[in-house]
């Protein structure tokens, strides 16, 4: 049981990272971008741009929260 | 939940005290904040539009001004246009009562320079006259006797008006 | 060719100094603990945790910062004044561009929530804030609130010094664990929740207030196709002020677990960087929360007409 706790914790924030690692590339490349098309927006691009990431990154967020939980027995 | 560390009462601690210090630091800190940087700003337009003012009061003194010497300046050309007018119509006055006057003393000297003259005259007449009766009557007087004196006397006299 | 060999020297030394510290410096497992330890207990099952007391300190620097900065006001601002001002007025012009209409409403509390909750992020770098505390042994630390609600032993924590285990660890023997005196409230789900609680009342009172009944019919609706959407919006919107809390509790929490195991691999030099990465971090999560709050309120009261650009951006929220 203790191997496996540590696959699923491996497991669990090693795949909640990919999402969110892929769709904040994305973001990023959209608003540098923008940035270099229009620099004069840059202050407003900056902030919906963290905006975003913040959004993406609550997913990896959660898979990390799962794997805490698993790793440190609150859930079992 | 409990693992998790979720418990009521620190859930409840922590919510009061959030509501507590947005409360505090509003009546700390935004509202002096805000209403100093409204102050800041109202007062730097304030000072904007003073310095505004003063630049309009400027140009309005100076406007005035320019008017006031041009007004100054053309009156000043009226008064010497008057003086120059009114000296040349009492020029002209002077020299025709100059004229006039000159005339009079001529018209003046000439009647009497006449009056004298013919005051002369008479009195030349007159002392001619006499001289005439008198050498007449001293020479008839030697010569004649009272015969045809008066005549040749009278035409003495008319050869003398003639002559004249 | 001289600046060359002087940061050469200065990696090398680096180097050897990490080496150094992890052959001489020993410490204990790291102890990483979900929930927030209790340090005593006021009543039984109320705990007066770590973050707890970290909040009061957050409470009392915040407060003194205000003070201090407003003590003496002045038009011609100096020192801190003039550091607060900047920076209230910075935040100002950023919320603002997110929704124009009700800054003036949301600034309280929008900026509140950044400050409280940036010293909060960064009360946990300040050195020793996270590892000064008291041993005790570790089936008590890990299970010590389940236990206490039971009624058993109210009270009852033993914390023991380090230095009476005679034990060559700079941190707690095997088999105790170290209850620090400090935690950041943002490692505390108590405290993320109870801000994303306040975060999500604020902008649902602005919503209905604004859009009056009509709010609802974002959520409830018997239109066909668009019941569906009102379904799929009405758990997004539930979803938002959780997702609020836990992505601060995670990234913040995570910071700390990584500066903890770093710490432990390697105790000098190599977390240094680790640390500057979490002063980022913490700056961010404090923008982010404010901004957020910022954006579901002037998403709250976007009226339904507009239906097409609303749905995009709802879409984008739901999680």
């Amino acid at each position: 049981m203790e191997g496996l706790n540590l696959v699923a914790t491996a497991l669990a924030i090693g795949l909640a990272a990919i999402g969110p690692g892929i769709g904040i590339g994305i973001i990023v490349a959209g608003a540098l971008q923008a940035m270099g098309r229009n620099p004069e927006m840059q202050n407003t691009l900056v902030t919906y741009m963290f905006i975003g990431i913040a959004f993406t990154e609550a997913l990896a967020i959660f898979g990390l929260l799962i794997s805490f939980m698993i790793a440190f027995r609150v859930i079992t | 939940m409990e693992a998790l560390g979720f418990n009521l009462f620190l859930f409840l601690a922590q919510l009061i005290n959030f509501v507590v210090v947005v409360g505090l630091l509003t009546y700390l800190l935004y509202k002096p904040v805000t209403k100093m940087l409204n102050d800041r700003t109202q007062r730097i337009e304030q000072s904007l539009k003073d310095a505004e003012q003063v630049k309009l009061q400027l140009a309005n003194a100076k406007r005035d001004y320019d008017a006031e010497i041009a007004k100054a300046r053309q009156e000043a050309a009226k008064i010497v246009a008057q003086a120059q007018d009114r000296a040349k119509t009492q020029e002209a006055e002077i020299i025709t009562q100059a004229r006039r006057e000159a005339d009079k003393v001529r018209d003046e000297a000439r009647v009497s320079a006449v009056q004298e003259r013919d005051a002369l005259m008479r009195e030349a007449k007159g002392k001619i006259a006499e001289l005439v009766t008198m050498t007449a009557s001293q020479v008839l007087a030697a010569e004649l006797k009272a015969r045809g004196h008066d005549k040749l006397i009278a035409e003495s006299l008319a050869a003398l008006d003639r002559r004249n | 060719m001289s600046g060359r060999m002087q940061a050469l020297v200065v990696v090398v030394v680096m180097l050897a100094v990490a080496a150094a510290s992890k052959m001489f410096l020993h410490s204990g497992d790291p102890h990483v603990e979900v929930a927030a330890e209790a340090l005593f207990y006021i009543a039984p099952g109320f705990p007066f945790t770590n973050s707890l007391l970290t909040m009061l300190v957050v409470d009392v620097v915040l407060i003194g910062l205000a003070f201090f900065a407003t003590r003496n006001i002045q038009q011609v601002p100096r020192g801190l004044q003039n550091i607060m001002e900047m920076v209230l007025e910075a935040l100002y012009n950023l919320f603002r561009n997110i929704s124009p209409k009700f800054i003036d409403r949301a600034f309280p509390l929008v900026a509140t929530i950044f400050l409280y909750v940036l010293i909060s992020n960064w009360s946990g770098l300040v050195p020793g804030a996270t590892s000064i505390g008291g041993c005790v042994p570790k089936e008590q630390a890990s299970a010590k609130i389940a236990m206490v609600q039971e009624g058993a032993n109210a009270g009852s924590i033993q914390y023991m010094a380090a230095a009476e285990y005679d034990n060559p660890y700079t941190s707690c023997a095997p088999g105790y664990a170290l209850i620090p005196f400090g935690r950041p409230p943002s490692t505390d789900l108590n405290f993320t929740f109870a801000l994303g609680i306040i975060s999500f009342l604020f902008f649902q009172f602005w919503g209905f207030k604004t859009l009056g009944i009509g709010y609802l019919s974002k959520f409830f609706n018997l239109q066909g196709i668009m019941s569906f959407v009102g379904i799929i919006e009405f758990i997004s919107e539930i979803m938002k002020p959780i997702a609020l809390a836990l992505r601060l509790f995670g990234n913040v929490f995570a910071g700390e677990v990584l500066i903890a195991i770093i710490i432990f691999l390697v105790p000098l030099v190599v977390p240094m960087p680790i640390y500057g990465f979490e002063i980022f971090i913490g700056f961010i999560q404090a923008i982010v929360f404010a901004l957020l709050t910022m954006a579901f309120l002037s998403i709250a009261t976007t009226s339904h007409d507009h239906d097409d650009e609303h749905h995009g951006e709802a879409k984008g929220h739901a999680h």
